[in-house]
């Protein structure tokens, strides 16, 4: 995969049971791919925002944004890519290790503590976050949950 | 009011006058209160496949939407092949299906099926109704979208308990659907720029597609080419945006289009698309399609068709019509070498005629079509099945005007010609309605027989019946290794028998002395009427590109 497929997009769709099966259908017969994705309601009520990441494939990049401002459902799309854009991800894993003094100077919060392991949180943009999940494996990783970004443009 | 009755109030006071469609178990409701609405009519068919096809062929004869009924699982499923048929060619159709009731959805209750799920890859858009209160919006916003920007079909999916429950009927104030921006995506920022460019240009050509159709925009494509001095040609579906007989055309392009047309494309410096796709079978290889193009210009109201195939240098986003009447008044005089330009068209005219075998003692397709233009001009409805037939019915005959030409260009579904003739007929009842079908597949619904008869429809069959999958067969002898698998159509019916069977009149021809007495009976006869012609079975559609070949490359009918 060639990073230059990839696109970040931001999409505002109306909330109905539909929503997420006609953006996720038209991608894969378009010959795209997600990469990764985060949906959530947005600050109008009715209307949810998806972040995508989409690997556009053999198609042209732009093809990615103009098929899917096509669906009815899609009330608006913005490309993000290439922009400067706040880009957080979020991670919450379990590990082993008792000492996390590495993971905490990272700005890992403690979630829960047991005897047999600790549940910790981090966000942060996709590196860092990349960062952590790997020095998450010398603290004895049991689990990791991590989410797709959500991004938003730095100014308006 | 009941949900049912909602549906069917709302069906008439958008205008609908036909439905085509099949009950069963869960759009039972909306059959019970049918007889309450006597301004519907409604023409049961004997497949829902035939039910959409009719539809859309009754949307493409008179603009209007086709609508369709079925049931739930297998008969909605049924619709899907006419569905994707229609979305693929951009005709506006709504298809009301029923559904299992709201609170067995997702248990696999009898006939349940996924429809949306089944559909969304063929539909402009899709609703499931679970409440009774949804609906009369619904069936307004439905009618909305399918028949504005780029039409389309849509579906609704009512659960049976919708339709039997009560409510308050409440109309919509008006449509609000966000998503939905018809006016959003127009951009004719460079209009003036693609004028000039095109006006500009040594060896200008301009394709016309089904855009140009469906926003009737015929008038203004000839007053451009005309004042422009520009080359016309068409896509299949395209056919009658302009007329074949204008000295600016260039008829059919494509990979089966008339050599003359793929020499000016191959040789044009500025091409102009207008309302259309630029899919694979207009550009053959795409590495090679007009190489000598500097100036790509793209016209098209769905502005996800830019650059989608072909990267344009400008592109309108617009309604053919909006585009055409921003472009022509920037257009000055042509460039004086323009004389050169369309004087090497007529040449390549000259050169690369369409042509045809007839001296080897069969019958041959072309004589069939040529002596039926000599009868209905431009008169008469002509719906084309897929396959050799399709190619032979576009090319052999001199479509110069709108709306006569039907076929499944984009889908190319084998089928669609007998119900689609019948709902052209149903629209267009003043005019003739012929069906140009081979015989492989009028058999795949050949049972809608049975409503050309029932309703006693003037739709004229004429068969080109080769006794095998003819363009299947051409394919495999020229591009597969000349190895013929699985082509030969031995056991048929025999279509006369066929015919008496459903109760209409037919006759078999395998000479070319019959062709015109039988025509003669075709055309007295009142209510439907099938010819069998027995043509040549090696008979071949010419020019072709061979597959994986540029547009240059194309083939010709070999010399007698």
């Amino acid at each position: 995969m060639s990073e230059d497929r990839l696109r970040v997009l931001s999409v505002v769709v109306e909330d109905g049971p539909g929503a997420l099966s006609k953006v996720s259908g038209l991608i894969r017969r378009r010959g795209f791919h997600v990469r990764a994705i985060s949906v959530g309601p947005s600050r109008e009520p009715g209307l949810f925002r998806m972040t995508l990441t989409v690997d556009s494939g053999h198609a042209e990049v732009d093809q990615v944004r103009k098929q899917l401002e096509r669906l009815v459902e899609v009330v608006e799309v913005e490309d993000l890519t290439g922009h400067d854009v706040h880009s957080r991800e979020l991670v919450v894993a379990r590990v082993a290790a008792a000492d996390l003094s590495d993971l905490i100077e990272r700005g890992a919060k403690v979630l829960h503590s047991s005897p047999t392991g600790t549940t910790v949180e981090f966000a942060g943009d996709g590196g860092e976050v990349g960062d952590f999940v790997e020095e998450l494996r010398r603290h004895g990783v049991q689990d990791v949950a991590r989410s797709g970004p959500v991004v938003m443009r730095r100014s308006a | 009011m009941t949900g049912a009755d909602m549906v069917l109030e709302a069906l008439e006071r958008e205008g609908v006058e036909l439905i085509f469609g099949y009950p069963g178990g869960a759009n039972l409701p909306i059959y019970q209160h049918l007889p309450d609405h006597p301004k519907l009519r409604h023409i049961l068919v004997r497949h829902e496949q035939g039910a959409a096809h009719m539809a859309d062929g009754y949307a493409r004869a008179c603009g209007k939407p086709g609508v369709v009924f079925a049931t739930s699982g297998p008969g909605a499923l049924n619709l899907v092949t006419g569905l994707a048929t229609a979305y693929m060619d951009s005709v506006p159709m709504i298809a009301i299906t029923g559904q299992v009731a709201s609170t067995q959805v997702g248990r696999d209750a009898f006939q349940e099926t996924d429809v949306i799920g089944a559909t969304s890859s063929v539909t402009k858009h899709s609703y499931l109704v679970t409440n009774i209160n949804q609906l009369p919006r619904v069936i307004h916003e439905a009618f909305h979208i399918a028949t504005t920007g780029r039409p389309g079909p849509v579906l609704i999916d009512i659960c049976k308990d919708v339709q039997q429950a009560d409510a308050p009927h409440v109309l919509p104030a008006r449509l609000e659907i966000p998503g939905y921006k018809l006016n959003g995506h127009v951009n004719l920022e460079h209009a003036k720029a693609a004028a000039i460019a095109l006006a500009e240009a040594e060896r200008p050509v301009v394709l016309a597609g089904h855009g140009v159709l469906l926003s009737h925009a015929e008038a203004e494509l000839r007053e451009f080419a005309e004042k422009a001095a520009a080359p016309v040609g068409t896509t299949l579906l395209g056919i009658g945006s302009f007329p074949v007989n204008h000295p600016l055309s260039l008829h059919m392009t494509g990979f089966m289009g008339t050599g003359w047309n793929l020499k000016a494309v191959q040789n044009a410096d500025v091409l102009m698309m207008v309302g259309m796709r630029v899919d694979d079978r207009v550009t053959a290889k795409l590495a090679g399609f007009a190489p000598n193009v500097k100036t790509f210009i793209h016209i098209d109201i769905d502005g996800s068709e830019m650059g989608k195939n072909v990267r344009p240098q400008i592109e309108l986003v617009a309604d053919a019509k909006q585009a055409l009447r921003a472009m022509i008044p920037h257009l000055s005089e042509p460039e004086k070498s323009r004389g050169t330009w369309l004087a090497q068209i007529d040449a390549w005219r000259e050169e690369h005629p369409l042509k045809y075998t007839h001296s080897n003692g069969h019958l041959q397709p072309q004589d069939v079509l040529i002596d039926m233009y000599k009868r209905c001009r431009n008169e008469a409805i002509v719906v084309a099945d897929v396959g050799q037939n399709q190619i032979w019915a576009a090319l052999w005959w001199n479509y110069d005007r709108p709306g006569l030409f039907l076929n499944s260009g984009g889908s190319g579904t084998m089928g669609f010609a007998l119900p689609a003739a019948i709902g052209a007929k149903f629209a267009r009842p003043e005019l003739d309605v012929w069906c140009v079908a081979g015989e492989g597949g009028f058999v795949m619904t050949a049972q809608e027989l049975s409503v050309a008869v029932e309703h006693q429809l003037d739709v004229k069959i004429v068969l080109l019946n080769n006794f095998s999958l003819g363009m299947v067969r051409q394919f495999q002898d020229d591009f597969y290794g000349g190895v013929r698998s699985q082509v030969d159509l031995t056991h048929m019916p025999d279509f006369v028998k066929l015919a008496d069977a459903y109760g209409m009149p037919a006759v078999r021809v395998d000479k070319f002395a019959d062709i015109g007495p039988a025509m003669d009976a075709a055309e007295r006869t009142k209510g439907p009427f099938l010819i069998d012609f027995r043509i040549d079975p090696e008979a071949n559609v010419y020019p072709i590109v061979p597959l994986g070949k540029t547009l240059n490359d194309f083939w010709e009918a070999p010399d007698q």
